[in-house]
């Protein structure tokens, strides 16, 4: 009985404390709004964009998906953290038993979003390609509200920033540029709408074309035939096959050493760039798989400058 | 009975169809111009290195999936089959991923060679499975192909998603032209090939398709005969499967059109069903270049939409005039 009354009061008292300590946060996500009670510690997180955002604002993760880890996010395959279905979709029954107190969804998880919500608060922090820097930038804002970073995430996203900024300085009078998308032995073109849409839109390297929009994720098929006729004077490649499989790398290389590519202006120059394929099609908007290709795209543009 | 002059009209039509091939495309190529050797450089290297490379991919493919399903419907004595509902595709793309996976540095000859292992083996698996079960219903037979293609479309995607390599496989599935280049089509001249060995083997088929004892009475060796057709069936599916990928319901509707046309004598029938199935391919990737361009629609869903239209048809067509 007085074991029972201690527990009672006990109780009492760490629930008053904790409704005076912690105050509730509101996070506004793409498909309506959660609000927790407290700051989330056990996170569970299905999407790499986002585990590469709270990895780089310093926040420790419960749970991230077991499939598609990119190489530079290697440590999240380790058993220190759960792992909780594919990046489709997600472990359902996993994530219940994971307990969390915050889920994150996004892109290919974000339909799980009303399901995992009745399990635990789940936000979606998909992006908007159509404004893409404003949109992960305010990712990072987010997450560093709701983790308490805030200054870092001020600072990452002024890198970012400033990394725009450059690239754009550098892409001027640099001529237009295709993105291609390989898979399969087959290619496929990116437009300014679609998952690397972002080169042209914010960083105003001007596009061969204006036409394409993602509406399949191996891009609009297309011949070698069309890139000759557009003849961009650079082309980005986004190795599909490479960036699920893993490995070789040499595929997407091999399929445009031929002697229609070999006419435009991008293969005379050199200018053919082989974007990190992890970070452009599996993570496409984290903090630093867009920080990394923003370098890699600067640095090939600079390259001969 | 059709009309002597028939055939050759349809040669000509399908030839008519070739030549327009040739001038359909994102590079602006008038036939006049190269006529008269006025055509640039430029357009002289995209006709000799992706048009007429194209073109014969597309003439060689599609006849020679057209007379495999032929010569697949005769061996199994069913109307309603082809190499892609009989588990014979699905093997070759199991083998394709087996090399994939074990010796991904394989040349392409080396790995249509095991994919066509593979196809024997799953259409061989098939027609054992028919010798077992006694089917009485016309219908059951692509039942039993298309599960069994099921069962090892299924191990396929297992293994894909084990090993990561579902994308691949999904490329393979789709057949499509877009990638053919000087260089990168001519395995598919060993489909030719082989199309013209079905023909010179018509006769034999044609018999072997009457069944065992009529066949072994008329003094022929049947087993030799049905491996002979099965060894055709399994290289042309493992030959297109490789080069382009699966082209699907061609086998399918053209030797059923031409049967309604002309009967079933193979010798009569192998021609109709390679000018018949390298026109409709040939239709098809025209308007899948043509709807979008400059972008393309693969030939798999052209195929996909004009083919099961086709197929409707034709279903509905016969119950109409159905005599049991």
């Amino acid at each position: 009985m007085r074991m029972k009354l201690g527990a009672v009061l006990g109780g009492l008292c760490l629930a008053v404390a904790g409704s005076v300590s912690a105050q509730s946060i509101t996070i506004p996500h793409r498909q309506g709004e959660v609000t927790l009670d407290s700051r989330p510690e056990r996170v569970v997180v299905m999407d790499w964009a986002n585990v590469d955002n709270l990895d780089a604002l310093g926040v420790s993760i419960l749970g991230v998906p077991g499939s598609n880890a990119p190489e530079y996010l290697s440590k999240f395959r380790s058993d220190d953290y759960l792992k909780l279905g594919s990046l489709q979709e997600p472990d359902v029954e996993g994530i219940a038993a994971a307990d969390p107190d915050l889920v994150i969804v996004a892109a290919r998880s974000r339909q799980s979003q009303p399901q995992l919500n009745r399990i635990a608060p789940t936000v979606d922090l998909s992006i908007d390609n159509d404004d893409f820097i404003d949109s992960v930038t305010a990712n990072i804002t987010e997450l560093g509200e709701i983790f308490g970073k805030e200054d870092r995430a001020a600072e990452m996203n002024a890198e970012l920033r400033s990394k725009v900024d450059r690239l754009h300085d550098a892409v001027q009078g640099k001529g237009r540029a295709l993105t291609l998308v390989t898979s399969g032995g087959k290619i496929g073109v990116y437009g300014p709408e679609s998952r690397t849409g972002w080169l042209h839109k914010e960083v105003g390297f001007p596009s061969v074309l204006d036409d394409v929009d993602d509406r399949s994720d191996r891009g609009d098929a297309a011949s070698y035939e069309f890139i000759l006729e557009t003849n961009p004077d650079w082309i980005f490649v986004v190795d599909r096959d490479t960036a699920i499989a893993a490995e070789g790398g040499q595929a997407a290389a091999a399929l445009l050493d031929n002697e229609l590519v070999h006419q435009t202006t991008a293969w005379k120059e050199g200018h053919i760039v082989y974007l990190d394929p992890q970070k452009a099609y599996i993570v496409m908007n984290g903090y630093q798989a867009v920080s990394d290709l923003l370098d890699q795209v600067y640095e090939a543009v600079t390259a001969d400058s | 009975m059709t009309h002597p002059a028939a055939l050759p009209c349809a040669i000509l039509a399908v030839v008519l169809l070739a030549a327009l091939s040739l001038f359909v495309g994102v590079t602006d190529i008038a036939p006049m111009d190269v006529l008269r050797g006025q055509a640039d450089a430029r357009q002289m290297q995209v006709l000799l290195a992706s048009r007429v490379p194209r073109t014969l991919a597309l003439v060689l493919a599609g006849a020679a999936t057209a007379v495999a399903g032929l010569v697949m419907q005769m061996i199994v004595r069913n109307r309603f089959v082809e190499p892609s509902t009989t588990g014979t595709v699905e093997s070759a793309g199991l083998g394709l991923l087996v090399v994939t996976v074990l010796a991904p540095g394989m040349p392409v000859m080396g790995k249509m060679l095991i994919a066509s292992l593979f196809a024997l083996a799953g259409t061989a698996l098939f027609m054992r499975i028919l010798r077992m079960v006694p089917l009485r219903d016309v219908l059951l037979v692509p039942l039993v192909g298309i599960m069994l293609g099921g069962v090892i479309g299924a191990v396929t995607t297992f293994f894909a998603y084990r090993f990561d390599l579902l994308a691949s496989v999904g490329a393979w599935s789709m057949g499509d032209f877009s990638g053919v280049l000087r260089g990168r089509y001519e395995l598919l001249w060993l489909a030719g090939a082989l199309a013209v060995a079905a023909y010179a083997a018509a006769d034999r088929l044609t018999l072997a398709a009457m069944g065992r004892d009529f066949t072994t009475n008329l003094g022929l060796n049947y087993r030799s005969t049905m491996v002979l057709g099965l060894i055709i069936v399994s290289l042309v599916s493992a030959t297109v499967l490789v080069t382009v990928g699966v082209i699907p319901f061609l086998g399918l509707i053209v030797p059923n059109v031409v049967s309604l046309m002309i009967g079933d004598n193979m010798r009569r029938t192998v021609p109709w069903v390679a000018v018949m199935g390298t026109g409709f391919v040939l239709i098809c990737d025209i308007l899948g270049r043509t709807i979008r361009a400059p972008y393309e629609i693969p030939i798999a869903t052209m195929l996909g939409v004009i083919g099961s239209a086709a197929f409707l048809f034709l279903l509905l067509r016969r119950r109409h005039h159905a005599a049991p």
